[in-house]
């Protein structure tokens, strides 16, 4: 078993790195006190059984819990955080049991019935804490703390272990040397692995992970213009909408975006500037100044690891029932989450105008040299002037609604052509992002200020649901314009798009998989108007209750094998002084083997003619000694003290002698044959 | 059979690997090893977690650990003492004298033994089946590893844990007590010592091996037998054993003939020479011995193995059993031919016929007439016969229903599985359930 504390120690340490202090304290209190207390449970297999299939039940469950809730990867991570938790009932058993190992049988169900089959065959005792150690500082890694402290405490830990492993051979600098050579070595490692990936990572695709993560960065949108094949996205459910009375806003914005450097948008001069949350923590105001708002909807979306951005229709003003920590904006009308939860749900409030966004900069009417020429053409085309705005929105929606098409498919362009040259003048069809990027140029040739909007088009109602579902497919992008003073979405795209999808076969059963995993993670992540947290916390209290009364009742009869403090006489002649003389004579010449009568012992180190030792009263006093000890009359006062000085002065003669030996360096040890080894440490 | 094949492979070398991790890491080491796993399958992204520290730092102190332990220790002198013979499930206690010749104090050394390699071949793997394998599923029948696990625990006939070794003096010898348990009967064979050095971690050793090829006869296990008689044993017989071992005749006078030539002179009656004028010898009574035949039954009947193994040793308890020295003991089986045994009253020793036990093998190329004939040609001397049988058949019946019929005495064992409820036990038999011998025998 593991030494006093060193469990304890590494159970609160997983608390703090988890975060679940309380817990971790508690199992390390639990396991700890076993020093403390006296009684243990003598626990038959059968017990054993039970506890193990207590703890895969936990197991599953808290699986259940993490699948159903996070990722994949979370998920695993999640579920290996949480172990210690579930192996705890069984390490728990175990250093309370009389027996104090657990059979290895109970983790196999084959073994277990090859034990049911043979009760009398031996089993294989298993220790289970030094492993449970191991696994605690492992899980504690789980927690992902980005700061020394994992390292420093897996360090400590690890030494403190295997202090008490290490081979009693070396001297302790050495052992000391090659642990700091470790920490050296592994700390070195882990800075090159960490370097490697993210060096890995940046050569990835950025189009692939783009395309693979919701995440909307709010300074750079890359789009698929100038890329070649069928455009693929997912459909998988990613935002829900509920709209009262069906009245639904068309477009969700993530972000907005001011600068175009094909094939890439840029926000610039946008920063994040935080929102201050009104009384109740969950309500956000963006708009500046008080601004009627006219409708509202709910809008419920995953974050990843509790960040991300806020799709919101455009007009936002305010956002209620927001639980997150820290929520910030900027001037292009994106908003971005810092501290929140997996799952979010927030009512959003907008008006038809977007006041929430920054007026136009300059920035907004910057044209790239490399498509200048073909807007100026394409403007003239339509025979754009100096019109009302509104007129001139009309006749670029024109321009795109009657002589284009939707692909998503695209072909590779002219030589030498700019893509939006190409898609504007030659093949006339490609999907929302050349419309959207084509707009926002054209007006902006037009003189009206523009920007480029991603987000997400709602307009698929999910029977099963009773709301609206929007997939990942469903992302979009359109124009904004500033037309008398407020911000419009222009949506050029054509309206096909919508249902230019290939439905997959499984998609129902899909949908209802998300259906269930939704509703599992508005319970997960705290919804208060959902009671089946609690329910569900109380299933699990008579659960540990019958296990924790089958334990007491069913074992109390052997409770306390007493702390012993056995009695028993020490036995006549315990004080002989022959045992210091047999100490001393094992430090200087050899180890007595076990079950090797003394006055064997004694010629064997007679004929090893040690130089300067006197055996001859050795001899004599072993006489007296056997007398003093084991003769039913004992021995005479007078021979007692005749033993008792002899010993004495065997003794200080042979001190003399180890003061000698150890200043002569100890160099004459065991030279030749039959020489008296050196002292073994 | 190419399956087979890749399958036997696979487990050859990982048994191999094992073999080899045992030895070469501590038990520490291997948790070591065993967490590193872990933190590779869960430390790949070094994003989500930090267990890729934790990764590289078991990496860094098995690298360490590895490369302190790269020089091989000492080479120790070894001498091993075994006795001949051992029991199986009785521990056994031997000693191993180690010399140190190197001008050093060595502490910190651990002794493990090195026995046979217990990994059967290709022809064994695919040939002997493992007793209940028809009832595995259909994957384990195909791949085998239940049937490779009992092939591998049936050849290792004792697990030596590493012996931690006391500090060896200088050019000195040192003699370690080995205690090990064998777990079953046949030939218990080492191949050497080996000598392993921990590093200054402990979590890693160097090993040096000595060459000590030895060998222990591995009796089977015997059970305590009550006091009973033997079937047709007489009691009370005058002079005992120590009179019929030393001389051929009992002292009892039967009467007077003539003088053949080479009677003892001691023979001769004088006085009735005197009479009758022609050389008249005193014409004593035989010794009668009382003899018993012991049969075992090698037919093994499909998944019998461990009644087998019991059946065996439920001979041998009968063989170092209650007063066998008063009688003589035919033991009879049928292994490559059919076979027997004597012992008792000084013919041959108990030791010789434990040893014949320790090696017996199951018959699998002949028919149980082959016993019956066996013995039922040696009837006439016998007084008796305790037979040990694995099952119960018209033709086992037929052969104690013909050594009754020749006034046979008959005791017959009857070792079985598991108790078969609510089946009477036949007339004269006892019926004995594997892993509850010790109690079937003490209700004789």
């Amino acid at each position: 078993m593991t030494p006093p504390g060193l469990l304890g120690v590494a159970l609160l340490f997983w608390g703090w790195q988890t975060g679940f202090l309380a817990v971790g304290a508690g199992m390390a209190l639990a396991t700890e006190a076993r020093h403390v207390i006296r009684w243990r449970w003598d626990l038959a297999r059968a017990d054993f059984n039970r506890v193990s299939d207590l703890s895969a039940v936990l197991l599953v469950v808290i699986a259940v819990y993490q699948v159903l809730g996070n990722e994949s990867a979370r998920a695993i991570t999640g579920l290996f955080q949480w172990l210690p938790l579930t192996v705890f009932p069984l390490v728990f058993c175990q250093v309370y049991s009389v027996v104090g190992t657990v059979d290895a049988s109970i983790f196999f169900w084959s073994l277990r019935r090859r034990a049911d089959a043979e009760p009398s065959r031996p089993g294989t005792p298993v220790d289970l804490t030094y492993p449970y150690f191991a696994l605690v500082v492992l899980a504690s890694s789980a927690a992902n703390v980005r700061s020394p402290s994992f390292y420093v405490g897996l360090c400590a830990l690890t030494a403190w272990a295997l202090w008490r492993l290490r081979s009693r051979r070396y001297a302790t600098v050495s052992w000391a040397a090659a642990v700091a050579g470790a920490v050296a070595l592994g700390y070195a490692g882990h800075l090159g692995l960490a370097e490697m990936q993210r060096a890995l990572e940046q050569r990835a695709s950025a189009w692939l992970l783009e395309y693979i993560r919701r995440d909307t960065d709010p300074y750079r949108s890359s789009t698929a213009i100038g890329q070649l094949g069928t455009v693929k996205l997912s459909d998988a459910i990613v935002l829900r909408v509920d709209a009262p009375d069906g009245r639904r806003p068309l477009l969700l914005r993530d972000a907005a975006y001011n600068v175009y450097s094909s094939p890439v948008w840029f926000a610039t001069d946008a920063g994040f500037t935080a929102v201050r949350a009104e009384g109740d923590g969950a309500s956000w105001s963006l708009a500046d100044a008080p601004a009627p708002a006219a409708d509202s909807v709910t809008i419920s979306a995953y974050l990843r690891r509790g960040t991300g951005m806020l799709a919101m229709p455009a007009g936002t003003t305010r956002l209620d029932g927001l639980v997150v920590v820290e929520l910030s904006r900027n001037r292009l009308g994106a908003v971005k989450v810092e501290e929140g939860l997996g799952l979010v749900r927030y009512d959003a409030r907008f008006g038809r105008a977007a006041v929430s966004d920054g007026p136009p900069t300059p920035a907004d009417l910057a044209m790239p040299p490399r498509e200048a020429d073909v807007v100026a053409r394409v403007l003239g085309e339509l025979s754009v002037g100096q019109g009302p705005p509104a007129d001139i929105v009309n006749r670029v929606r024109g321009f795109f609604m009657g002589r284009f098409t939707y692909s998503r498919f695209l072909r590779g362009s002219t030589v030498g052509v700019s893509p939006l040259e190409d898609f504007l003048v030659r093949t006339r069809a490609g999907h929302c992002e050349y419309f959207a990027t084509a707009t926002v140029l054209l007006l902006r040739g037009a003189g009206i200020p523009a920007r480029y909007a991603v987000g997400y088009a709602v307009h698929e109602w999910s029977g099963l649901e009773r709301r609206y579902v929007v997939r990942a497919s469903d992302a979009h992008s359109w124009a904004l314009a500033w037309i008398d003073g407020a911000w419009r979405e222009i949506d050029t795209t054509p309206p096909e798009w919508m249902g230019d999808t290939d439905t997959a076969l499984l998609r129902p059963l899909d949908d209802l998989w998300s259906w269930l995993t939704f509703g599992f993670s508005r319970w997960r992540w705290g919804e208060r108007d959902d009671r089946l947290t609690t329910s569900v916390g109380w299933l699990l209290v008579p659960l540990l209750a019958i296990l924790g009364w089958r334990l007491y009742v069913r074992r109390r009869v052997s409770t306390p094998p007493p702390a012993p403090p056995r009695r028993v006489a020490p036995p006549r002649g315990a004080d002989s002084e022959f045992y210091l003389v047999e100490r001393r004579l094992q430090a200087l010449t050899f180890e007595r083997a076990p079950g090797e009568p003394l006055s064997a012992w004694l010629r064997r180190i007679e004929a090893a003619h040690v130089p300067g030792l006197a055996m001859a009263p050795v001899a004599a006093m072993l006489t007296l000694h056997y007398r003093y000890r084991f003769d039913p009359d004992g021995l005479p006062e007078e021979e007692r003290r005749t033993l008792a000085s002899s010993a004495r002065h065997w003794l200080d003669r042979s001190d003399v002698r180890l003061e000698s030996a150890a200043a002569s360096g100890g160099a004459g040890g065991g030279t030749a044959p039959g020489s008296p080894a050196r002292p073994p440490r | 059979m190419r399956l087979r094949r890749a399958a036997y492979r696979a487990f050859r070398s990982s048994a191999a690997l094992q073999h080899v991790l045992v030895r070469r890491l501590t038990p520490a080491g291997r948790l070591v090893l065993a967490a590193l796993a872990a933190a590779a399958i869960i430390g790949p992204n070094t994003r989500l977690t930090v267990a890729y520290q934790a990764f590289t730092f078991l990496v860094a102190l098995l690298a360490i650990a590895t490369a302190l332990s790269a020089r091989v220790p000492p080479r120790l002198g070894v001498r091993r003492r075994l006795p001949r013979f051992g029991t199986a499930g009785e521990p056994l206690v031997y000693t191993v004298t180690l010399q140190n010749p190197t001008g050093r104090l060595q502490s910190g050394l651990v002794l493990m033994e090195d026995l046979e390699d217990p990994r059967p071949t290709f022809e064994a793997f695919v040939t002997q089946r493992e007793p209940g394998e028809e009832r595995r599923n259909w994957f384990d029948r195909t791949v085998g590893f239940p049937r490779w696990a009992w092939l591998m625990a049936r050849a290792r006939r004792a697990a030596i844990e590493a012996q931690p070794l006391p500090p060896l003096p200088s050019r000195q010898e040192v003699d370690v007590r080995i205690e090990v348990t064998p777990v079953s009967r046949g030939s218990l064979r080492f191949t050497g010592v080996t000598v392993a050095r921990p590093d200054p971690l402990g979590l890693v050793r160097s090993l040096a091996e000595v060459p000590a090829p030895a060998s222990i006869l591995v009796l089977p296990r015997r059970y305590p037998l009550p006091r009973f008689e033997l079937p047709g044993a007489r009691r009370h017989q005058p002079g005992g054993v120590a009179l019929a071992s030393s001389v051929g005749d009992s002292e009892e006078f039967l009467s007077l003939r003539d003088y053949r030539p080479g009677d003892p002179l001691r023979r001769i009656h004088w006085r009735s020479w005197a009479r009758a004028g022609r050389p008249v010898v005193k014409e004593l009574h035989d010794e009668f011995f009382v003899r018993h035949a012991l049969l075992l039954d090698t037919f093994l009947p499909p998944g019998g193995d461990a009644r087998f193994e019991e059946a065996v040793s439920v001979a041998a308890s009968f063989v170092g059993g209650t007063g066998s020295q008063e009688a003589l003991l035919d033991l009879m089986f049928v292994g490559p031919e059919a076979y027997t045994f004597t012992a008792g009253r000084g013919v041959g020793h108990v030791d010789r016929m434990l040893e014949v036990l320790a090696s017996v093998r199951p018959c699998t190329d002949r028919a149980f007439a082959a016993l019956a004939d066996l013995v039922v040609s040696r009837h006439t001397g016998l007084s008796g016969a305790i037979c040990v049988f694995l099952a119960w058949d018209d033709a086992r019946r037929s052969l104690i229903d013909t050594l009754r019929g020749l006034g046979v005495p008959v005791l017959v064992l009857l070792v079985e599985d598991a108790a078969v409820p609510g089946t009477a036990e036949p007339d004269g038999v006892h019926r004995l359930t594997a892993g509850n011998i010790a109690q079937g025998l003490a209700r004789l």
